[in-house]
């Protein structure tokens, strides 16, 4: 059992590793794009700058690849080669079924194991050669496909579509509560499904005229690359090198309300970086909510100040949140480390 | 001698495993020991071992393409050759060894 976790740990960090520098030029390049265009409420202008549109342009499409290259590594760690085809068709549609990089990373280890199943099928020496051409990818592709456009796209627009209209009849209920949800589906897979039903709520109530909706998103959409930023600067040794670097990167990615930055910690160690910065989100959200904090844009991060209300709440609502998960985080590290000490000496 | 090999052309279905089973053939009529780890479409086969590596003398790479791990190879003395000279002459790749 533990060595099964170990491997699948390996096998996680194996495409995570080869997914930072697709996260690190996607976010990077959108957030130069952003913080030179003027914000307006209808997001970031870029009708007289076509040169940050390019740049916009061009950081969205990295991001969009680091689905498949996330999914499609991981599924290479674990079957070589031929894994290589169900991970990226996998993550791919990962992206195509807004999925995110959860689903990703789930579709990346499925394929992998399925590819590892497929080899281990005895056949004649004289089908041999063509398996690998012929018989793994089209096999592997096609079930991968199948299973995420039917089995997992069907419930995922319906989580959408039930999600946003069980927000919106809490809308009219304690807003408190509301901040709270919000905030924590903001944080949990970050441009995945839920991240993003938030999201477009906020947003949707904005052309309704309340900016307060949008005003708790937006505090909450950067204090997880914010807060894993400031834990790898809290304690340095509790990181690699890599990791180290990925956390300055996420500073200025969340500056910039690019949720995604803290995506290499989560897809590292999902289990204690994920409940860390829901937490931090959704404390975000809720100062900002009783702060009275109101976004006017639908975009998040101290980049949408000047169409903020209350600017000071949203600045304090935005420390806050980034505090909360910073320190979570490196509780919850330290522990585990202890933990694994403990252990190596037992042994 | 003890002998570790990699084959690894860039369709990886037949003439991998044809240089492999060829430099397997060579080196045991020679006396050699020797494992061959096989770089196919299959993804890697036949994986040499942390161990298998240390305890080698000379590491062969028949390749096409670039080595997979080829870091794993530091600190080992490598002789690098085409993947057709492995099916052709492979007697001769065996020479150079004991020169």
């Amino acid at each position: 059992m533990l060595e099964l976790l170990t491997n699948l740990r390996k096998h996680l960090l194996t495409g995570v590793s080869f997914a930072i520098p697709f996260i690190a030029c996607g976010g990077m390049l959108i957030a130069f794009a952003i913080a030179f265009a003027p914000m307006t409420p209808a997001g970031p202008d870029f009708s007289h700058t076509p040169r940050l549109k390019l740049l916009w342009d061009i950081g969205t499409l990295s991001l969009t690849l680091m689905l498949p290259v996330l999914a499609g590594y991981i599924s290479y760690s674990i079957a070589g080669k031929p894994g290589l085809l169900p991970g990226f068709l996998g993550g791919y549609l990962s992206a195509e079924i807004q999925a995110g990089f959860l689903g990703a990373m789930l579709v990346g280890l499925l394929a992998g194991y399925l590819v590892e199943a497929l080899k281990k099928v005895p056949v004649s020496k004289h089908l041999r050669p063509i398996m690998p051409i012929l018989v793994i990818p089209i096999v592997s592709g096609a079930l991968i496909g199948v299973l995420m456009i039917k089995v997992l796209g069907g419930p995922i627009a319906l989580l959408m579509e039930h999600g946003t209209s069980a927000l919106r009849s809490m809308s009219t209920g304690n807003n408190v509560v509301l901040a709270l949800l919000l905030g924590a589906m903001i944080a949990f897979d970050m441009g995945g499904p839920v991240n993003k039903t938030a999201f477009f709520f906020g947003a949707a109530m904005i052309r309704e005229g309340n900016y307060q909706v949008m005003g708790a998103c937006a505090a909450a959409i950067c204090t997880p690359p914010l807060g894993m930023g400031l834990a790898t600067l809290l304690r340095k040794n509790l990181w690699s090198t890599e990791e180290r670097e990925a956390g300055l990167a996420g500073i200025v990615m969340g500056l910039i309300g690019i949720t995604e930055g803290a995506i290499p910690f989560a897809a590292a160690d999902p289990l204690r970086v994920i409940p860390s910065i829901m937490a931090g989100s959704a404390v975000a959200a809720v100062v900002a909510m009783v702060g009275g904090v109101g976004d006017h844009a639908p975009h998040g991060g101290p980049v949408v100040l000047p169409v903020v209300d209350h600017r000071l709440m949203y600045v304090f609502a935005i420390l806050t949140g980034t505090l909360v998960t910073a320190i979570l985080t490196v509780l919850l590290k330290a522990r585990a480390q202890k933990m694994t000490e403990r252990r190596d000496e037992a042994a | 001698m003890k002998i570790v090999a990699v084959t690894a052309c860039p369709t990886g279905i037949a003439h991998t495993y044809m240089a492999a089973a060829r430099l397997e053939k060579i080196a045991k009529n020679l006396g050699h020991e020797i494992k061959v780890e096989t770089q196919g479409a299959m993804g890697v086969e036949n994986k040499l071992t942390e161990n298998d590596i240390r305890r080698a003398q000379i590491v062969i790479f028949a390749v096409d393409i670039e080595v997979e791990g080829r870091e794993r190879f530091n600190g080992v003395k490598v002789i690098q050759v085409s993947l057709q000279e492995a099916l052709k002459n492979p007697e001769g790749i065996f020479a150079k060894i004991q020169r």
